[in-house]
């Protein structure tokens, strides 16, 4: 069972990430590929704080999601006052200084990674419980983002992407709603964070780097970006597609490029075959039909 | 997060009854992570192998795998244990740790294993909660990180942790070599800095100065800057604490600027390969090994002529994996105990009688102590390039 239990948890955690990683950058059109640094943050403040300040892991989950929220606005306040590309060099930039900084000092483990963090069940009936109530709260992530993607507020959201100067030409403050964006999507990457970190027990900053930028783009890209569902499919079937090929007892010779090739492979077919991902968006704009004078929608939010 | 799995790549053919075989007796005894006891019946015996298989560490993983292998067959031609077929199930890690935890997960809650080996010490900090929860034996081989003598009750090492051999060569080049200034480079990771660390304390305490203390970036491609401090230090040794892919490159990088000092390394340049990539700029250099080498065993000499005829090199990493040779026999000498005694194989039980033992014979590593303390006991041989090849320096401990 506890095979089972790692899988499923792995799968509740790309859930809330690709979900949040998918209103960033699908929703918000916020180009930024360092949500993986914003799970670190979640991830090591939360060990951290059970760990050596011995804060309650319920209290330090929550903790280390707030904690990812407010760096993801140190990162937001600067760059997003620019221009959205400054976004995406300014937030690799963050994430490669938090990673270097993760492994050049001594109390975060460095880069051998951080053990002895404990857990927030005891180890008999700890799992089922942690698994179920992972996924209860990947399940309301993608509930919530949903909720907001439905309202004027994703209305709003969708024509800032789309067009930002007439956005703000109707006299909304583009600045908020971009800022709500990131650290709405970056809060809910640090509970997934800090959820990891007191399931798994140990953190090493490599678990965070470029590369689980690109495997998350990934999920959202063959899951189907800006759709409430496609990041959900997307993780379930990007976490269970390596653990199927295990077992297919195939030589390292041909499992090594196999694993290799399996992203990159995907994304190209997709690219191809199905460029909307597994479930498409229904439109350019998706989430952001005016409404109506008599149903105040009219169905945009079908994802 | 991260993507990827174990795999099995070496699942014997027979795992199909021996799974249902393992699962009633499981049933029978309503046990959770144990093997049913062995004289029940016939069926192997099986351990889990957890290395990497793929990915950038793959090289030595399949040698070590390989070894491990080679052990295995030996232990079954010889009668395997008390007439039982003993097995391994391997699964690949990559090296990484969210990989290394889904496969160790497999091997202790599907293939119920009561004893797996890993190494490579991000690998071994990160299963040791699943090895400690599943009170299932995580032994550590290769991995020398001084951290993994302290990750719980179910995690040992038979592979000497840092401080052994890095102790052995600062102490040597004080008291023996006379060296009195040392300069110490190091890779800026957990490999290098705790390394440094041990060999400055050492040597320091050993009557010498520590006069360069130089950390560089794991991914550098140069190391002028720190050379030439170095240099200005004026050292009579130079100790690096690398990796085997950046050593060799600092190596020759000191001597092309004209660095003559004695330099020391420790056992991961200990390979035939340094001397064939520095030649003549390998003259001298010091490191260490933690298994004896062909000159100091026949059974060494035989599985390196053995390596070079079936395989057509030596292996990367010979000492490694000579280490990986011998795990099969600790795991078959513990099983021969516990079923000398009729006590079932859990970890629990595994796990207690490897502590009563205690002490192995080992074929390719010689005598092993695992002490309680989590750590092991072993001597280190100083190797010395002299002549374009390896010689035996010294034997300390």
């Amino acid at each position: 069972m506890e095979y089972l239990y790692t899988i499923l948890m792995l799968m509740a955690l790309s859930v809330i990430l690709a979900a949040s990683f998918n209103f960033v950058i699908g929703y918000g059109g916020l180009i930024s590929i360092a949500h993986p640094v914003f799970y670190a943050i979640g991830a090591y403040v939360s060990a951290l704080l059970a760990r050596d300040a011995g804060v309650p892991v319920a209290l330090a989950i929550p903790l280390g999601a707030v904690a990812a929220l407010l760096a993801s606005l140190l990162v937001a306040v600067p760059a997003l006052r620019i221009s959205g590309d400054y976004l995406l060099i300014a937030s690799i930039g963050f994430q490669l200084g938090v990673l270097e900084a993760i492994k050049n000092m001594t109390w975060t483990g460095g880069a051998g990674g951080l053990t002895d963090i404990p857990a927030l069940f005891g180890r008999s009936t700890g799992h089922a419980v942690y698994v179920a109530l992972a996924i209860v709260l990947a399940a309301g992530s993608v509930l919530l983002l949903r909720g907001i993607t439905r309202s004027a507020y994703g209305r709003a959201m969708s024509a800032l992407r789309d067009d930002e100067l007439a956005f703000a030409a109707l006299g909304r403050n583009a600045m908020m709603i971009k800022l709500g964006v990131f650290a709405l999507g970056a809060g809910l990457a640090g509970l997934a964070g800090g959820l990891y970190a007191h399931y798994f027990r140990f953190l090493a900053p490599d678990q965070f780097d470029i590369l689980q930028s690109a495997a998350l783009l990934t999920i959202v890209v063959v899951g189907g970006m800006r759709t409430v569902w496609g990041p959900v499919v997307g993780a379930v079937v990007l976490q269970a597609l390596p653990q199927a090929i295990t077992f297919l007892d195939l030589p390292p010779s041909v499992l090594g490029p196999l694993q290799g090739i399996l992203f990159t492979g995907l994304v190209l077919v997709f690219m191809f075959v199905r460029p909307a991902g597994l479930i498409a968006a229904g439109d350019l704009w998706r989430g952001a039909a005016v409404p109506d004078a008599t149903a105040g929608g009219d169905g945009a939010g079908r994802a | 997060m991260n993507i990827g799995g174990g795999d099995i790549v070496q699942a014997n053919s027979s795992a199909g009854p021996t799974r249902r075989a393992v699962l009633a007796g499981i049933a029978a005894a309503g046990a959770m992570p144990a093997l049913p006891a062995l004289a029940a019946d016939a069926a192997p015996l099986r351990f889990g192998l957890a290395m990497p298989l793929t990915g950038g560490q793959a090289t030595y993983g399949q040698d070590q795998v390989r070894a491990a292998q080679w052990g295995l067959d030996a232990i079954n031609a010889a009668g395997g244990v008390n007439g039982r077929k003993l097995e391994a199930i391997t699964l690949d890690t990559q090296a990484d740790p969210q990989i290394g935890i889904q496969a160790a997960n497999r091997l202790v809650s599907i293939e119920k294993v009561p004893v797996f080996v890993t190494a490579w010490s991000e690998v071994v900090k990160a299963v040791a909660p699943v090895a400690n929860d599943a009170k299932a034996v995580e032994l550590s081989v290769g991995a020398n990180s001084a951290q993994i003598a302290k990750l719980g009750d179910y995690v040992y090492t038979t592979f000497p942790l840092a401080d052994v051999d890095i102790t052995a060569v600062a102490q040597y080049e004080a008291d023996k070599l006379g060296k009195k200034r040392a300069a110490v480079l190091y890779i800026n990771n957990e490999t290098g800095i705790v390394a440094a660390e041990i060999y400055r304390k050492v040597f320091t305490a050993a009557g010498g100065t520590v006069v360069a203390y130089e950390a560089y970036d794991p991914k550098a491609t140069d190391w002028t800057g720190q050379i030439l401090k170095v240099r200005l230090a004026s050292p009579d040794v130079i100790h690096i604490q690398g990796l085997v892919a950046d050593t060799p490159q600092v190596i020759a990088q000191l001597r092309q600027l004209g660095m003559t000092q004695t330099i020391s390394s420790y056992s991961s340049i200990y390979n035939p390969r340094l001397i064939r990539q520095l030649g003549a700029a390998a003259e001298g250099v010091i490191a260490t090994s933690l298994a004896p080498g062909p000159a100091d065993s026949a059974a060494v000499a035989a599985y390196v002529e053995r390596w070079k005829k079936e395989v057509g090199r030596e292996p990367n990493g010979l000492p490694y994996t000579q280490y990986l040779y011998d795990a099969p026999y600790i795991i078959a000498a513990v099983l021969r105990s516990l079923a000398a005694k009729s006590q079932p194989v859990t970890g629990e039980s595994f796990r207690a009688e490897m502590l009563a033992i205690g002490t192995f014979d080992l074929p390719l590593t010689g005598k092993l102590v695992i002490n309680a303390d989590h750590t092991v006991r072993k001597p280190v041989y100083l190797m010395q390039v002299k002549g374009g090849a390896w010689t035996q320096l010294a034997v300390v401990g």
